[in-house]
């Protein structure tokens, strides 16, 4: 659009858009007008109401009169000044590359067994994978709660049975060390299929007469994955740490649903904490402000890949 | 679906070849084949474990449900918390709704999301680098904060408690991975198989869904599974947009299983199993395409 | 302020291009007669009335106003705050809303739910509500729902457990110690009994500890709130149930109350405080054990004079209507005919649950009158727009965790809990 505006206007407007048209300049904007229509259509009011709000003061009352109290950057001093806020970003940002790090690594060992197994034993494995990631979230996290529960969670009695200690009554929430420690499994758990299914897929790209060289050259296992492996596979690492990163920084259900409901402050994550403000105490300016800055560092974090993985499809 | 020749069917070559090469190369059978084939079971046997109890739990009795002693097997085995959860009303209403929702979304969404990536794949334009941006950057924003503005905008067009406005949310949440997606797997094939077909008198149209169209298929599938999943598996968008029961989603019917005296675990894991169901179904028919595609998608980025 | 021009402007053309698309739906018009055409949408909570109940309300109402469908959409409790935030402001809200009492004060204040103080009379009973309930929809001396029905809790125990312990219900809360830890020491070989079984989060519990020493969670003085849990006859309540509820407790000193009917159910538990319908959960054929029938027994929670009991929390429902409601006229009729003498008698009869009005108390047969007589002797949060922030940010919850699990001291707990419910109730975040 911006090309047809800044066009010479010396023939008529529809001959000039049919050349342009065929010579293929206006034909990739067709293409994408659709998608950026809907996106735009359906999100772009709701991001500029979210932005609009975090700039007032907006409670129920406002909410129920349709009208709220300009407050400037009011909320956005509020929320940077409030010690629980650096608490909750901290929390958040240890949480997320934690759950990264480990979906990631886990994820890639599991994808290079399935290389190394029989078939039907990768049938079986990558059929577990799809029953995880096919089940829906607010069942998982409700089967992981009654699964953890201090009176009749399996695990309490699984791990005493097998002579880990003595886990009956034990609380698995009361120390919140220990109950992020089991967010992280849950969140793991869950992240780990698609993942997983992702870079298998890549390794099966990966030449085997590449490897085959390599390993006529004298490389070893480990430096086959450094230097062959790896590299082939960066793509496909950027954009996976880059999704499971916004995925694992903006995690809810998890926490939400094995806390009760009621998570302490001290399992609040920056999501959490937004929705608290805005569903909670209905501070729904305050609210927006939190998701706002929620975005922003999570741009600051992804900067690197999110630059690192546009390059490489730009390449492409 | 994967023609030899391909690149799909190259593809699917080089991905045999390199398992062969790597079992007759690095295994020499025995001992170190049953290690890995061990933790192969092992890791699924972890993964599958707590499907493993819901599954379990939906043909116990009740008052095997809760114990002290967790029991391994449904012993006495019973089908009431099937009968049970689809006995409640609403359930076959709400099947049709999800199926509905999801069904319409993901037709549109591959339709839009396969413009966009071949426009972003196949073409250099000023804009391109903002729109590849953007639809990484659109899912960032977490959908909990949107609920207030996304309600208040389908109330102003009279969507609230109707499918089409959720239909448009998931579009438009489900959009941006799509298209990421299927724009590596456009770029995956070679335009040189396009060219050839203009050569021999096609137009540019014409090479491109007679010769590229036929060989996104599985790209398509991929990208469709994953779309399936987000959309049939969303909760707090239909929770909230949907208030009567008669147009709530299967996950929503999921929900009314937890009263204010805790969850009713039979029915509950029952119901969840059927849930779950038709999302396993669909993904296992794919799932033979899922290789090729998902990653093929994201390898050129 | 501009949004707000633009956004009226939005919603209205909206509206306009919709009843031009669908030629005018649902009639909005405003005149009372009883042949009016119009769709009523109702929203009652996940486990209020009885279907039969419901079905017999809106079959009356029908003979009244036979052109009026009515909806009767059952909500879950579980972020039901979220989908009322959203709907109560939208251009179709439900006509009439159920809210749990210690919600309405918020959007009552916040001018959801439309004032009916002129209407008062016209609702049956209206002279003889429960006081309790009747705060809970008050507000600046005007009324904004109706009380609907209510919930008060006593200690729910196995007979068969006292008989071979040899104990009967106490009448103080020293003998409720010492009865409990009998019990303990008669199921000494199971390491999972309670004798007293107290989930860690269950606050509406710990009220009646509070106020029977003459504590309070918050009080009132020319129009600012100021925390009370940190008085001393506050932490004397909660020291009392620390003490309980460390000697004579095995639940989980982080869980919260949804679980403990099932649990009950397992037989591991001499004793619950609990509402009166969970008398039906836990002997329910499917998830409980119907066995336990006759050997079930209630008794009020005992005050620390013997002889008297402890005030306790008057739970319950309101039924408002909504402001921004096209049929409010409809929607206050509607709640007349629920809540009228018919339906109300029923709701106590078929549904177990307290009435609105002190004048149907006497319903309550066998193990039930134990509860409705309970309600005689309540008393309710405080009355305040911000209380359902206090409830929501947990501040009750996470206290008394706190002391459980020893991770702080009675005193400090108390201390920084009653500090966060003064900023809140006075309006702070």
């Amino acid at each position: 659009m911006a090309t047809a505006a800044a066009a010479p206007d010396l023939e008529p407007a529809s001959s000039f858009l049919r050349r342009r048209w065929l010579s293929g300049q206006l034909f990739p904007y067709a293409l994408i007008t659709p998608s950026v229509a809907v996106i735009a259509g359906v999100l772009a009011f709701p991001l500029g109401m979210l932005v609009w709000l975090s700039l007032q003061h907006y409670g129920l009352r406002e909410l129920i009169a349709h009208q709220g109290e300009w407050v400037g950057l009011g909320n956005y001093q509020a929320i940077l000044a409030d010690p629980l806020f650096r608490q909750v970003i901290f929390r958040s940002l240890a949480f997320t590359f934690t759950c990264v790090a480990l979906t990631i690594l886990l994820s890639t060992l599991i994808a290079l067994l399935l290389l190394k197994v029989r078939r039907a034993v990768s049938v079986v494995v990558m059929s577990a994978l799809v029953f995880v990631w096919a089940t829906p979230v607010i069942v998982t996290v409700d089967i992981w709660q009654w699964m953890f529960d201090y009176e009749f969670g399996v695990i309490n009695y699984l791990l005493t049975q097998l002579h880990l200690g003595n886990f009956i009554h034990h609380n698995w929430f009361d120390n919140p060390v220990q109950g992020l420690g089991v967010l992280v499994l849950v969140v793991v758990w869950g992240a780990i299929p698609f993942v997983t299914i992702t870079v298998f897929a890549g390794l099966l790209q990966v030449p085997g007469e590449l490897l085959d060289a390599a390993e006529v050259d004298g490389a070893g296992p480990w430096q086959r994955f450094r230097f062959v492996t790896a590299p082939m596979l960066k793509p496909i690492f950027l954009i996976v740490t880059c999704l499971s990163t916004i995925w694992d920084f903006g995690v809810f259900n998890q926490i939400y649903v094995l806390l009760n409901q009621r998570p302490s402050a001290d399992y609040y994550t920056i999501a959490i904490y937004s929705y608290r403000e805005s569903f909670g105490v209905s501070q729904y300016g305050l609210g927006a402000t939190i998701a706002v800055l929620m975005v922003l560092v999570l741009i600051v974090v992804t900067l690197f890949y999110v630059r690192e993985t546009v390059r490489q499809a730009e390449i492409a | 679906m994967i023609a030899p020749g391909t690149a799909q069917g190259v593809q699917a070559g080089r991905a045999r070849t390199a398992t062969e090469a790597a079992a007759r190369v690095m295994v020499p059978r025995g001992l170190k084949q049953l290690v890995y084939d061990a933790t192969g079971i092992g890791v699924a046997a972890v993964m599958l474990f707590p499907i493993y109890w819901m599954i379990i739990t939906a043909f116990k009795p009740g008052r095997d449900i809760l114990t002290l002693q967790p029991k391994w097997f449904p012993a006495p085995f019973t089908l009431d918390n099937f009968k049970d959860a689809i006995a409640r009303p609403f359930f076959l209403d709400d099947v049709r709704n999800s199926l509905v929702i999801v069904g319409v979304m993901l037709a549109l969404a591959l339709v839009i999301a396969f413009l966009a990536a071949v426009g972003t794949a196949r073409f250099g334009f000023r804009g391109r680098t903002a729109f590849l941006v953007m639809i990484i950057g659109v899912q960032m924003v977490p959908l909990n904060a949107l609920i207030i503005p996304l309600y208040m905008l389908l109330d102003s067009a009279g969507q609230v408690d109707a499918l089409p406005g959720v239909i448009a949310i998931y579009l438009a949440v489900v959009l941006p991975f799509m298209i990421w997606t299927l724009r590596g797997f456009v770029a995956n094939i070679p335009v040189e198989l396009e060219e050839a077909a203009m050569i021999d008198g096609c137009t540019r149209t014409s090479a491109f869904f007679r010769i590229t169209f036929p060989l996104v298929g599985p790209g398509l599938v991929a990208t469709a599974i994953f779309g399936f999943i987000q959309a049939w598996n969303e909760y707090i968008i239909a929770y909230v947009l949907l208030s009567s029961p008669h147009n709530q989603t299967l996950t929503v019917w999921l929900a009314s299983f937890t009263t204010n005296h805790g969850p009713e675990w039979g029915p509950l894991m029952a119901a969840a199993t059927l849930t779950g169901l038709p999302v396993v179904a669909f993904f296992l028919i794919l799932q033979r395409y899922l290789a090729g595609g998902l990653t093929a998608g994201a390898v050129k980025g | 302020m501009m949004f707000r021009k633009s956004w009226v402007t939005v919603v209205s053309v909206a509206v306009a291009v919709l009843a031009a698309a669908c030629g005018g739906s649902s009639g909005s018009s405003n005149n009372n007669s009883s042949n009016q055409t119009a769709t009523l949408t109702v929203w009652l909570m996940n486990g209020s009335a009885p279907q039969s109940v419901i079905d017999e309300v809106n079959a009356d109402f029908k003979s009244k106003y036979p052109n009026v469908t009515v909806n009767v959409e059952i909500q879950q409790w579980g972020d039901i705050g979220t989908k009322l935030d959203t709907a109560l402001p939208g251009n179709t809200p439900p006509d009439v809303v159920e809210l749990g009492n210690t919600l309405v004060a918020k959007y009552a204040a916040a001018g959801a739910l439309e004032d009916i103080t002129g209407k008062k009379t016209g609702f049956d009973n209206s002279a003889t509500w429960l006081q309790s309930l009747t705060d809970s929809c008050t507000q600046a001396g005007k009324l904004y729902c109706v009380p609907y029905y209510a919930g008060s809790r006593a200690i729910i125990y196995r007979k068969d457990f006292f008989a071979s312990a040899g104990v009967t219900p106490p009448d103080s809360m020293d003998g409720l110690l010492t009865v409990g830890q009998k019990l303990m020491d008669a199921h000494k070989s199971d390491p999972s009994f309670s004798a007293l079984y107290y989930p860690g989060k269950y606050w509406y519990a710990a009220l009646p500890f509070v106020w029977d020493f003459g504590g309070d969670i918050a009080t009132q003085s020319g129009g600012k709130w100021s925390g009370a849990l940190s008085s001393s006859s506050s932490q004397q309540g909660l020291t009392t149930l620390s003490n309980l509820v460390s000697k004579l407790s095995r639940a989980d000193k982080t869980g919260d109350e949804a679980k403990q009917d099932a649990a009950f159910a397992q037989g591991h538990i001499a004793m619950i405080i609990a509402n009166g319908w969970e008398v039906g959960v836990i002997t329910d054929p499917k998830a409980g054990n119907p066995a336990l029938k006759d050997q079930l027994g209630a008794f009020p929670i005992p005050s620390h004079n013997a002889g008297q009991t402890a005030p306790v929390f008057l739970g319950g429902s309101d039924l408002g209507v909504a402001s921004r409601s096209k049929h409010q006229d409809l929607a206050n009729a509607w709640i007349a005919t629920l809540t009228g003498n018919k339906h109300m008698a029923e709701m106590a009869t078929v549904g177990g649950v307290i009435p609105n009005t002190t004048s149907m108390l006497s319903l309550g047969t066998g193990i039930n009158s134990i509860f409705f007589s309970a309600a005689k002797n309540s008393k309710f949060v405080p009355n305040s727009q911000n209380w359902a922030s206090v409830e929501n940010a947990n501040v009750l919850p996470d206290m008394l965790v706190k002391i459980f699990t020893k991770q702080m001291g009675v005193a400090d707990a108390t201390k920084s809990a009653s500090d966060r419910i003064t900023t809140i109730l006075n309006g702070g975040g």
